[in-house]
């Protein structure tokens, strides 16, 4: 066969086959996919999984014999305790969203009005704010652990003293062991609510306002017909994540409360964390910890249903 | 000329000190002791028991004893881990570590968690490198614990502590030899301005443990020899409730104020007793030196401490605790090492350094530290000494005495459906062990 009638032929076997091994990986999206999917599988994937299977046998610390079993999933949804501790947790997590968020909107608001007056303090103010959240959650509980304190030392206490009110059982007394625990909680979480809507606050077209000026609305109109309606992806997205921040929140609990008194401030993330450490249950905490995980998916889908969607045209 | 040589003679012994010291910081670093480059190691997790203590004293004692001991082990370097304060999750992790084989080779165990580590077989016998009478001489609740199924010995149990009521001698001259007398005594303080007596009523294991000595005192026992739980049973729930109502009586009385439902630190008693607030309070026998070392001297000289009450003056019990060493390795050599460090640094002149109470009779009359009337007090009461039970539910049946004393205390359940909500939670975890 002539050499010119085979590089004819090989170029049009390659044109059958198409481009290279190479160019085709290449080319493929999912090739530049794949080390982060690694990644995601090994350090995430891969633990959620074993917390599935850990919640389906009867591992323990102490024990040696793991076996499959259902029993360790029946225990733990019989277990009396674990209603209440839902209602705590449902307490706990829906306080702290709703406060994180009004204190959170209301600072925003309070940057934005003192920017746009070119009011001083505006950078210090958002950094006292972020101060809060970035401390550690153990040092949260131990610093409203001594504000709470009940000794007659205890500083808001002495102060309610001096002004001559009854002292408050922060801690002893269950409900407002409960009120404490939010008050933490809302305290250290409001910074993050703060710079989601002062961010969403600064993506407001200001000819809206202007706009509404010209109109005659107020302040609290233009709150409602304007700010509110604009924000509200972000108070969506922000309810998502605060929402399971909450949920995953035990540090700065058992630092200030331990749970207690009784089971009244024990969440499902500290039941989770006693579970395991204190109980040496590794089936039972996987079991709850699945659990915790469920809860966070629905509720997050449940935001998720709520979100503005786009339009096909955009 | 004399002058001369008597400086020439002080720079030398300043250099030689100087460099001896300096060879010993070097021996002991961080997270080493002994020579970086050294072609034997062994791994000690420690607590704050070590060279890197945050205490200042023990921290030097400690970095002496193990620059002496490395020296006379030429050839072996120590890599030193630290566990954080958080004991019961390092503890936890240690036992799933040692389990899966990537534990410490010789490490720090709780006694309070001990029989779980024996229980998963992951410790080394000690017997070789301990006489039989160095075994015998250890106190009986001491030599119980350490001692597995098959008679060998587990773990080196090296010092303990106990409880004691710890009282002002100004405000309550006599010490309250029962629970009757102690409510009084409180109440009596509260008179003075003082906040009545306190103790551990929070979400912790120190609760459980402290309330115990009530309980143990009647006799009253948590599991039977099989390790079944036990307390909520016969006599035993008669106990059990008997003194489940002591302590509701302290505060439903004002014997004791509602805050020692939130109470989870032994150093809230300091606190109080710094800040003149406080007048009786249950603690441990280690508070004694830190009220030492918080109060000033008059005020010290005002505190003294004895027995725990009993329901009458002659049933007295207390809760006795304290720190264990034990082997994890395969490697015989660096089990003996291990031996080594708990003989050699630990039982005996560990215990004098950070004045901690010996596990065996013949080492209180070996150091003088053991010798202060306080010290003899504390070693006469360990007569009346109980440990927890070593058994797998121990756990379970803390965190439900810790949940009851809150629900107790705090009004929100009475004694006797704590009690039967505690049981019934002790047992459901029973059944699946």
């Amino acid at each position: 066969m002539p050499t010119t009638t085979a590089a004819a032929i090989g170029a049009a076997q390659r044109r059958v086959a198409g481009p290279s091994l190479a160019r085709r990986i290449e080319a493929n999206p999912f090739t530049w996919l794949v080390p982060v999917a690694v990644m995601l599988g090994v350090f995430y994937l891969y633990p959620i999984l074993d917390v599935f299977r850990l919640g389906l046998t009867n591992a323990s610390l102490v024990g040696s014999d793991e076996r499959y079993t259902l029993v360790t999933l029946r225990a733990m949804f019989e277990n009396p305790a674990l209603l209440d501790i839902l209602k705590t947790t449902f307490v706990f997590t829906i306080a702290s969203v709703i406060g994180q968020q009004v204190f959170g909107l209301a600072i925003a608001l309070i940057v934005m009005r003192g920017e746009r007056r070119k009011l001083r303090g505006m950078v210090a103010l958002r950094t006292i704010v972020l101060i809060a959240w970035v401390i550690p959650g153990i040092a949260n509980g131990l610093i409203w652990q001594m504000l709470f304190s009940e000794a007659p030392f205890g500083a808001i206490n002495s102060v309610l003293r001096m002004m001559h009110i009854s002292p408050v059982a922060w801690l002893s007394d269950p409900n407002i062991a409960m009120l404490s625990a939010v008050i933490s909680n809302v305290w250290r979480g409001t910074a993050f609510s703060m710079i989601v809507f002062y961010a969403a606050l600064k993506a407001i077209d200001p000819t809206l306002y202007e706009a509404a000026s010209v109109d005659g609305a107020g302040h609290l109109q233009k709150l409602r017909f304007i700010t509110l309606p604009q924000l509200r992806a972000a108070i969506l997205v922000n309810s998502i994540l605060v929402t399971i921040q909450t949920l995953n929140t035990f540090d700065a609990i058992i630092s200030l409360t331990g749970g207690g008194p009784g089971r009244a401030t024990e969440v499902l993330s500290l039941f989770t964390f006693n579970t395991v450490f204190r109980n040496y249950d590794l089936a039972g905490g996987s079991v709850l910890s699945v659990l915790m995980l469920v809860i966070s998916l629905v509720l997050a889908l449940f935001y998720a249903s709520f979100m503005p969607r786009r339009e096909a045209s955009e | 000329m004399m002058r001369l040589r008597l400086c020439t003679a002080l720079l030398a012994s300043a250099a030689a000190f100087v460099a001896v010291t300096a060879h010993a910081d070097n021996l002991v670093t961080k997270d080493r002791v002994g020579p970086a480059d050294a072609p034997k190691s062994f791994t000690l997790r420690l607590t704050n028991d070590g060279p890197t203590s945050t205490d200042p004293v023990w921290a030097e004692g400690y970095q002496k004893l193990f620059s002496e001991f490395i020296q006379r082990h030429p050839g072996w370097r120590i890599d030193l881990e630290r566990m954080s304060d958080n004991i019961g999750q390092e503890q936890a992790r240690m036992l799933e570590q040692a389990k899966s084989g990537n534990g410490p080779d010789c490490a720090a165990v709780d006694s309070f968690v001990l029989a779980l580590f024996k229980g998963a077989n992951v410790l080394k016998p000690l017997d070789e490198y301990f006489t039989k009478e160095e075994v015998a001489d250890l106190f009986p609740f001491i030599r119980e614990g350490i001692t597995g199924p098959d008679g060998k010995i587990y773990a080196w149990w090296w010092n303990t502590d106990l409880r004691v009521l710890y009282r002002n001698k100004e405000i309550v001259p006599d010490a309250p030899k029962d629970w009757a007398e102690l409510k009084a005594a409180a109440l009596a303080s509260k008179e003075k301005g003082g906040e009545g007596v306190l103790f551990n009523g929070g979400r912790w294991e120190g609760t459980t443990f402290d309330w115990l000595a009530n309980f143990w005192a009647q006799g009253g026992k948590l599991v039977d020899d099989k390790g079944k739980p036990i307390f909520a049973e016969g006599e035993n729930r008669e106990k059990f409730l008997k003194a489940v109502n002591y302590f509701k009586d302290l505060v439903d009385s004002g014997a004791a104020p509602k805050r020692v439902a939130t109470i989870v630190n032994y150093d809230e008693f300091n606190a109080a007793a710094a800040a003149g607030t406080a007048a009786l309070f249950i603690g441990g026998n280690w508070q004694y030196g830190q009220l030492k070392n918080t109060l000033e001297p008059e005020e010290f000289a005002k505190w003294t401490f004895s027995e725990i009450p009993g329901p009458t003056a002659d049933q007295r019990s207390t809760g006795t605790g304290g720190w264990t060493f034990g082997a994890f390795s395969n490697d015989p050599e660096k089990v003996a090492m291990c031996a080594a460090v708990i003989k050699e640094v630990y039982a005996g002149t560990g215990n004098a350094l950070q004045q901690q109470l010996p596990t065996a009779a013949a080492l209180y009359g070996k150091y003088d530290v053991f010798k202060t009337e306080a010290n003899e007090t504390f070693a006469k009461a360990l007569v009346n000494g109980q440990a927890r039970p070593g058994v797998p539910i121990y756990p379970e049946i803390s965190n439900q005495i810790q949940v009851m004393m809150g629900d107790v205390l705090s009004g929100t359940k009475t004694p006797e459906a704590a009690l039967d909500a505690a049981n019934t939670a002790v047992q459901a975890a029973f059944a699946r062990l």
